[in-house]
């Protein structure tokens, strides 16, 4: 046995540079065998997805990155116009508000559910009762304003509503109106769908492996014509954005969305991608508390918003891409008032001039908080360099999201302003009331809103008429930002990424993407 | 097959592995509960009230003291049940099914690649000590340990997978599903993990071997008139085996960690990933099980060295 393997020992030949180098190339030819196997499926739609769902049950789920999975599978009772955010007809063809406290809602004819049941007022009703009152429920304060929901026939609920709220329509285009087929969940509203999820959507679910991909497939009895336009959907989760766009440049998935907005640069030198790009409600802000020291003073609170130079902001915090933000919505937006944009503006002459008067002429220290995130210490840099020149000066304490807010917005109420974000709600009074009302959460002195605000949100959501409710958010708006009760600073964009054989897709001002009419050219 | 020394050493690093275990997944409980942020405030979702939070709580048992929260969890663990996924709720056993062979898989390619193209770089290294290809080894794998593997992995993909499309550029497939596909898609990452690792093999062993070819013994035996060649294949690389076991056993345990951060580059669903994405979402069961698997892998593989120490050199189990 010794001597064999001493033999074989010595019969080995010695090793040379060639030899070696000849290796090499042969464990890279390994893996060069199998390419000829990698190619596009034609009919499938491959999607980038950002993050793993919290649920497809749209009543359980809490993340705000679930909506572009949920909207596959299900439909909402309401849709909307995607550039302007308006209300228009869903799996509710119409709706009306015969006086302030009653909404009645119109179906779809000839609408069924992925399991064969058919879609009508009582499937309606299960889903919304469920909404506002079961256990499993996490959106029962989005509907807290529905008091009962009758079905009045087939295809007309009436909703009877605790106080006027004509912002309903806009919530039921959001998770409370997309429909779960009540025999999926054996018409027990605790019941769940999480993984299985069973609505009108233009998608059957397929299978959904944790944080690897989501799949669907065409439901053939879909009600809209023509839709869906590809007949495979499947979702790949990539939460990295680099890599996401690695795979979208290498031709792995045919659409990328809510990319970096740095990342524009690069996707407009990509000769294979198009770039789908457009304001969102997204809006970085910071966050006052009206009630601490020097920030009581408006004049203080408007030179601190006057001092900054927002074009700049924009240029070297999103590369250019973004626009300026002069109130809580984007400028394309349905309620976007000219005149309440009047308060916003760069002005640090007259800065300086309200610190003086305010008594803040030699200075004004302030205690600053927001996150450790390279971009936002990038943002808070701007901002500190801009304030220096009107003598306002300070520190950033930056901790994790969750910790920094909590305390900010919390019992504790640490910090004068937070630099964050307002992520945007369907309707804007649901924004306007969440930011500034005495006992919001996001208020965070909890201080009482100017005279007339209050009233002035009640109007916003008393009159169905979209010009009319416009007018009274104007005054809504002026009166937040004349008070400069929060410093909004810029609008940020969508960045999406198409493959070449994309077409139709579109973004929208929600900054969430529906995939239903895109097609595989 | 086991010799009782072996045997006994067998038993003893068994019982070893026991506060090891508890002692690692004590202190991942620890901390995770140390970061803040909270997953009851995540699953109760955007307006959720402090009641529904509450509620949430005490539905995940998250009210409970700690020490009671981790016995339970050992205790469940214990018997075969790693509980599940709070936020998704798939068992956490059945995602380490799904995930763990696919960083497994990565991980053994690496390691092969590694030992494929390490030895044969660090015998020729040794062989001409101080010569030109000797220069161009060590200087190549001072790069490749100098280098950190996602930035690496990162210029692999700018140079393979989009300025040339010869691999994907992320993506996995399972090699149970298509071997070949498998093969081609783990390639890159593959590759990436093993940079560090080619130069670790071929360093160690250059300067054990160079060292052991400057030897009295050594010189004994070119005295006596043994070709080199024989010197080198036959006495050289017995004598160095077990510093190459060591070197490669430690490179498994590291190639295991680096996939945390390859992994997200090449958006792989492995333990790498999972563990990422599990501890952002403060997702402890799943944390707590995957940190579980990697500890007993490690585990598993420092006792199988072991094992095979006492196999290339008796004199190790007798110590």
């Amino acid at each position: 046995m010794r001597k064999t393997r001493t033999q074989t020992i010595n019969a080995l030949p010695p090793l040379r540079r060639r030899q070696v180098l000849a290796g090499m190339a042969g464990v890279a030819a390994a893996g060069l065998l199998p390419r000829g196997a990698f190619a596009q499926d034609g009919n499938v739609l491959k999607i980038r997805g950002n993050a793993n769902p919290s649920s497809l049950d749209p009543a359980t789920g809490g993340a705000g990155s679930d909506h572009v999975y949920l909207y596959n599978f299900y439909d909402t009772l309401v849709d909307w116009e995607p550039e302007t955010l308006a209300p228009k007809p869903g799996l509710a063809a119409s709706w009306e508000f015969p006086e302030p406290k009653t909404l009645v809602l119109k179906l779809q004819e000839g609408v069924t559910f992925h399991d064969g049941s058919p879609f009508n007022a009582e499937a309606v009703k299960f889903n919304l009762d469920r909404a506002r009152t079961a256990g499993v429920s996490n959106i029962k304060s989005d509907v807290a304003n529905i008091a009962e929901v009758e079905a009045t026939d087939e295809l007309t609920v009436t909703l009877t509503l605790s106080a006027p709220d004509t912002a309903l329509p806009l919530i039921l285009s959001d998770r409370a109106g997309m429909m779960i087929s009540p025999d999926a969940l054996g018409n027990d509203p605790e019941a769940t769908v999480e993984r299985e999820p069973v609505g009108t959507g233009p998608w059957t679910f397929g299978s959904w492996t944790d944080g690897e991909k989501i799949t669907g497939s065409r439901f053939e009895d879909h009600w809209r014509e023509g839709v869906p336009g590809v007949d495979n959907v499947e979702f790949v989760i990539i939460p990295e954005t680099a890599t996401g766009l690695r795979a979208i440049q290498s031709g792995q998935v045919n659409i990328a969305y809510q990319l970096d907005e740095r990342q524009q640069q690069l996707i407009d030198k990509m000769p294979n991608l198009t770039l789908v790009s457009g304001p969102t409600l997204y809006i970085y802000q910071l966050y006052v508390n009206s009630a601490r020291g020097a920030l009581q003073d408006v004049r203080v609170r408007r030179a601190l918003s006057l001092a900054i130079d927002r074009e700049a902001y924009v240029a070297a915090t999103q590369a250019g891409v973004g626009e300026v933000a002069t109130m809580n919505l984007p400028q394309a937006h349905w309620a976007w008032s000219e005149a309440a944009s009047k308060h916003v503006y760069h002005d640090p002459e007259e800065a300086r001039r309200l610190l003086e008067e305010a008594g803040y002429g030699d200075g004004l220290e302030l205690d600053f908080r927001g996150y450790p995130d390279q971009a936002s210490v990038q943002r808070q840099e701007v901002l500190m360099a801009q304030w220096k020149k009107i003598g306002v000066t300070g520190r950033f304490r930056n901790a994790p999201i969750a910790e920094v807010a909590g305390a900010f917005f919390g019992e504790e109420k640490a910090g004068d302003l937070l630099l964050s974000a307002w992520t945007g709600r369907p309707d804007p009074s649901l924004t306007y009331a969440l930011l500034y009302s005495e006992e919001s959460y996001y208020n965070p002195g909890r201080v009482t809103p100017p005279e007339g605000y209050m009233e002035a949100l009640q109007a916003s959501r008393e009159s169905t008429d979209q010009a009319d409710r416009a007018a009274a958010l104007a005054r809504v708006q002026d009166i937040a930002m004349e008070a400069h009760l929060s410093i909004p600073l810029s609008i940020r964009y969508e960045v999406d990424a198409t493959g070449e054989a994309v077409t139709d897709f579109v973004a929208n001002l929600l900054g969430k993407p529906k995939f239903r009419d895109v097609k595989l050219g | 097959m086991l010799n009782p020394l072996q045997r006994r050493m067998l038993t003893r690093r068994l019982l070893q592995t026991v506060p090891v275990l508890i002692l690692a997944t004590f202190s991942v409980f620890m901390l995770l509960k140390l970061l803040p942020g909270d997953v009851a405030i995540t699953l109760a979702g955007e307006n959720a009230s402090a009641e529904r939070i509450a509620e949430i709580r005490q539905n995940y048992g998250l009210d409970k003291p700690l020490l009671i929260q981790y016995a339970t969890w050992a205790w469940n663990a214990l018997q075969g049940d790693l509980s599940s996924s709070l936020l998704s709720g798939e068992e956490v056993t059945t995602t380490l099914a799904r995930v763990f062979p696919n960083t497994l898989f990565i991980v053994c390619y690496a390691i092969l690649i590694s030992i494929v193209l390490g030895v044969p770089l660090g015998i020729l290294a040794a062989a001409r000590a101080g010569g030109l290809a000797d220069r161009m080894v060590m200087l190549l794998s001072s790069i490749g340990v100098a280098l950190p593997n996602f930035w690496i992995a990162m210029i692999f993909v700018v140079a393979f997978a989009l300025n040339r499309t010869w691999f994907p550029a992320t993506g996995f497939v399972s090699p149970f599903e298509d071997p070949l596909r498998a093969i081609w898609y783990a390639t890159l990452p593959a590759v990436a993990l093993a940079a560090s690792g080619v130069a670790e093999v071929s360093r160690q062993l250059r300067s054990s071997l160079v060292e052991i070819l400057q030897s009295q013994h050594f010189r004994t035996l070119h005295a006596k008139g043994l070709p080199f060649r024989s010197i080198l294949w036959k006495h050289g690389l017995r004598n160095v085996s077990v510093n190459l076991l060591t070197v490669i056993s430690l490179l498994v345990n590291r190639t295991l960690a680096a996939t945390v951060v390859v992994e997200v580059v090449f958006a792989i669903p492995g333990m790498g990933n999972t563990i990422v994405n599990a501890t952002l979402q403060r997702d402890f069961p799943v944390v707590q099980g995957a940190v579980l698997a990697m500890v007993l892998t490690v585990i598993t593989v420092n006792l199988v060295t072991d094992m095979l120490y006492s196999v290339l050199d008796p004199r190790i189990s007798q110590q």
